[in-house]
C-alpha cells in the first residue's frame, strides 16, 4: 500500500507570509481530490510533495521515504506530477519521443521505456500519433501527452495538477478511466481540481484547502455535502448535491446515480 | 507582472522632475565632462550629481552600483598609472611597479567620468518608473512601437526566468538531474531551453494577436491613460541645462582657438 505522511508541513516563499500552516494529513490507498479556491496553497502543497519544494518546517514521508533526503530527480520513480501547462515540458518532436524521456531519465533501457510509453499513450488514447509532433496536436490532447509521459514511469504515487481544465467530456472520460485504473493498480493518486463535479464523482477522498490550511478532509460524499464549510472555502457544492439540496433530498449526494436513485425511490 | 526596474518609490524633488527633464541633465552632465576635461570641473559635477541623488532619497541605492564598477575603476588606475605615453613624473614605487603622476591624473579624470556617467544615470533610473519615461517619450513623438520594444524587454527577463524556472520543475519532475556535474548540466540543456524557445515563439505571437485586436497599429491620433503629472519649473530647468551644455561647447571651442 503506497502511503504519503504530512506531518506539521509549513511553507513560506518569503519569511513574512505563510502559504502553508501546520499541516498534518495521511493518504494511503484511496483517491483523492484536493480542493480550494485560487491562492489557498493546493499547488504549492503538491510542489512540496513532489520535493521540488522543501519544507520550512515538517517533514513529508512518502512510502517511508522523506523527501528532504532525496533529490527530485530521484524522487521520480516514487511520485509523478503532472503541470498544468504541457508547454512546460515537451521539447521533443516525437511524441513518442516525448513520452520515453522520463523512463529513459529514471534508468529503463530503450526497449522497455518505448513499451511503457506506447503502453501510456494507449491509455490516453494516442497511440496513433507516435511519430506526430507534439505542437501540431492540440493544447487538449498535449495535456494528455503530458500525462502519458508521467505514466511511462510509472510511479507508485501519481498528481494531476488541473487535468480538467481544457478537456472536452471524452478528455473527462479518459481521464476517469485512467484514475481509476491507477487505483486498480494499487497506486495513490491525488488531483488538484476545481470541477466539483469530477471531484465528487471520482474521488474517494476530498481535502479542502483554504488560505494554508487543511479545512476539512474526508470521504467526498460527506465533504461535499456539507454546503456551509464549502462555502466557506468559496467553493460550490457539485449540481448532484445542489439538486438534491433544492429538492428537500436528505442524505449526501456525489454522483448522478445516487440523485436518480434516490428519486425513484420517493 | 513582475518587471525588472530599480525604481525606488519615495517622494522627493527628483521623483517630482519630469522624465525627461532627468534625460536631458544626464545627456549635458555626461557631455560636459567630456568637453571640459578639467579635474576640478569634473569633479565639481560628479559631487553634484552625488548632491542630487542624495536629495532624490537614493544614494543609498547608488552605492552597490557605484561597488560593482568599482573593478573597472581599478583597472583604470593600474593601466593609466602604468603605461600613459605621457609619464614622465614619477609619484611612487612598490616594488618594480612604478606610479607615474600623469597617467594616474587621467586616471582620476576618467574615474570621475565613468562615476558621474553611472550617478547620473541613477538619478534617472532610481527615481523615473520606466513606463511613465516611456509614456513621456512618445508624447514627445518616439514611435510607439519603439515604446513598447524598450518596455517589453523589461518585462520580458522577468518573465523567461519565471517560465525557465516552471520548465526546470517539469523536467526535474520526469527524473532529469540538472545539478552536477558539467556533462549532466550540458545533457540537460536541450529539454530546458526547447520548451522556453517554443513558449516564447508562441508568447510572441499571441501578445502580437493582442495588441493587434486592440488596435495597436492604428494611425489614429493616441489618447493616454495615464493623465500627465504637472511639473513645475521644468523648462527653466531645462533651459539652463541647455545653456550649460553650449556654454560648455563654447569654452571648448576657445581653447582650442588660443
Amino acid at each position: 500500500m503506497n502511503s504519503i505522511e504530512v506531518t506539521n508541513l509549513s511553507f513560506s516563499y518569503t519569511p513574512e507570509i505563510d502559504v502553508l500552516k501546520g499541516i498534518h494529513l495521511k493518504l494511503d490507498g484511496e483517491t483523492t481530490a484536493i480542493v480550494g479556491q485560487n491562492g489557498a496553497g493546493k499547488s504549492t502543497f503538491v510542489k512540496l510533495l513532489k520535493g521540488l519544494l522543501r519544507p520550512t518546517e515538517g517533514e513529508i514521508l512518502l512510502n517511508g521515504k522523506n523527501t528532504k533526503d532525496y533529490t527530485v530527480a530521484s524522487l521520480a520513480k516514487e511520485i509523478g506530477l503532472v503541470f498544468q501547462n504541457p508547454n512546460d515540458q515537451i521539447f521533443k518532436n516525437t511524441v513518442i519521443g516525448e513520452v520515453m524521456f522520463g523512463p529513459l531519465n529514471i534508468g529503463q533501457d530503450e526497449q522497455k521505456a518505448k513499451e511503457k510509453s506506447i503502453e501510456a499513450l494507449e491509455k490516453v488514447h494516442l497511440e496513433k500519433y507516435l511519430e506526430t509532433n507534439p505542437y501540431d496536436l492540440s493544447l487538449s490532447e498535449r495535456k494528455l501527452i503530458a500525462i502519458a509521459s508521467i505514466l511511462s514511469m510509472d510511479p507508485n504515487i501519481v498528481i494531476f495538477d488541473e487535468p480538467t481544465m481544457g478537456q472536452d467530456y471524452a478528455g473527462k472520460e479518459t481521464l476517469k478511466e485512467i484514475i481509476f485504473e491507477l487505483r486498480n493498480q494499487g497506486k495513490l493518486v491525488l488531483c488538484i481540481l476545481h470541477d466539483m463535479d469530477f471531484a465528487a464523482e471520482v474521488f474517494e477522498r476530498t481535502i479542502v484547502f483554504n488560505q494554508g490550511k487543511v479545512l476539512i478532509e474526508g470521504p467526498s460524499r460527506d465533504i461535499f455535502a456539507q454546503k456551509e464549510i464549502l462555502e466557506q472555502a468559496y467553493l460550490e457544492q457539485p449540481y448532484v448535491a445542489q439538486i438534491a439540496d433544492e429538492l428537500g433530498l436528505k442524505g449526501s449526494y456525489a454522483t448522478d446515480e445516487d440523485l436518480l436513485r434516490a428519486l425513484k425511490e420517493e | 507582472m513582475s518587471t525588472m526596474t530599480l525604481y525606488v518609490e519615495k517622494n522627493s524633488i527628483l521623483h517630482n522632475t519630469a522624465p525627461l527633464t532627468k534625460v536631458l541633465y544626464v545627456m549635458v552632465s555626461i557631455a560636459i565632462t567630456y568637453l571640459i576635461p578639467e579635474i576640478a570641473f569634473v569633479l565639481s559635477v560628479a559631487i553634484i550629481t552625488l548632491l542630487l541623488l542624495i536629495l532624490g532619497k537614493v544614494f543609498r541605492k547608488i552605492v552597490p552600483i557605484l561597488g560593482l564598477s568599482i573593478i573597472l575603476i581599478l583597472s583604470i588606475i593600474i593601466v593609466q598609472g602604468f603605461f600613459h605615453p605621457q609619464n614622465q613624473t614619477i609619484l611612487f614605487s612598490i616594488g618594480f611597479v612604478t606610479f607615474y603622476k600623469e597617467g594616474l591624473s587621467y586616471a582620476a579624470l576618467l574615474t570621475l567620468r565613468v562615476m558621474n556617467m553611472i550617478m547620473s544615470f541613477g538619478i534617472l533610473i532610481l527615481t523615473t518608473k520606466h513606463d511613465e519615461l516611456v509614456e513621456a517619450m512618445i508624447k514627445k513623438g518616439l514611435s510607439p512601437k519603439i515604446g513598447y520594444v524598450l518596455l517589453s524587454v523589461l518585462q520580458l527577463i522577468p518573465q523567461m526566468r519565471t517560465t525557465m524556472a516552471k520548465i526546470t520543475d517539469a523536467q526535474r519532475s520526469r527524473g532529469m538531474e540538472t545539478e552536477g556535474s558539467l556533462l549532466v548540466r550540458m545533457k540537460a540543456f536541450f529539454p530546458l531551453i526547447g520548451p522556453v524557445v517554443l513558449n516564447s515563439i508562441n508568447i510572441t505571437r499571441e501578445r502580437a494577436i493582442a495588441l493587434e485586436v486592440r488596435g495597436f497599429s492604428s494611425n489614429q491620433k493616441r489618447s493616454f491613460l495615464n493623465i500627465s503629472k504637472e511639473y513645475r519649473y521644468q523648462t527653466a530647468i531645462q533651459v539652463i541645462l541647455w545653456l550649460t551644455l553650449a556654454a560648455a561647447i563654447v569654452w571648448r571651442i576657445l581653447t582650442w582657438l588660443s
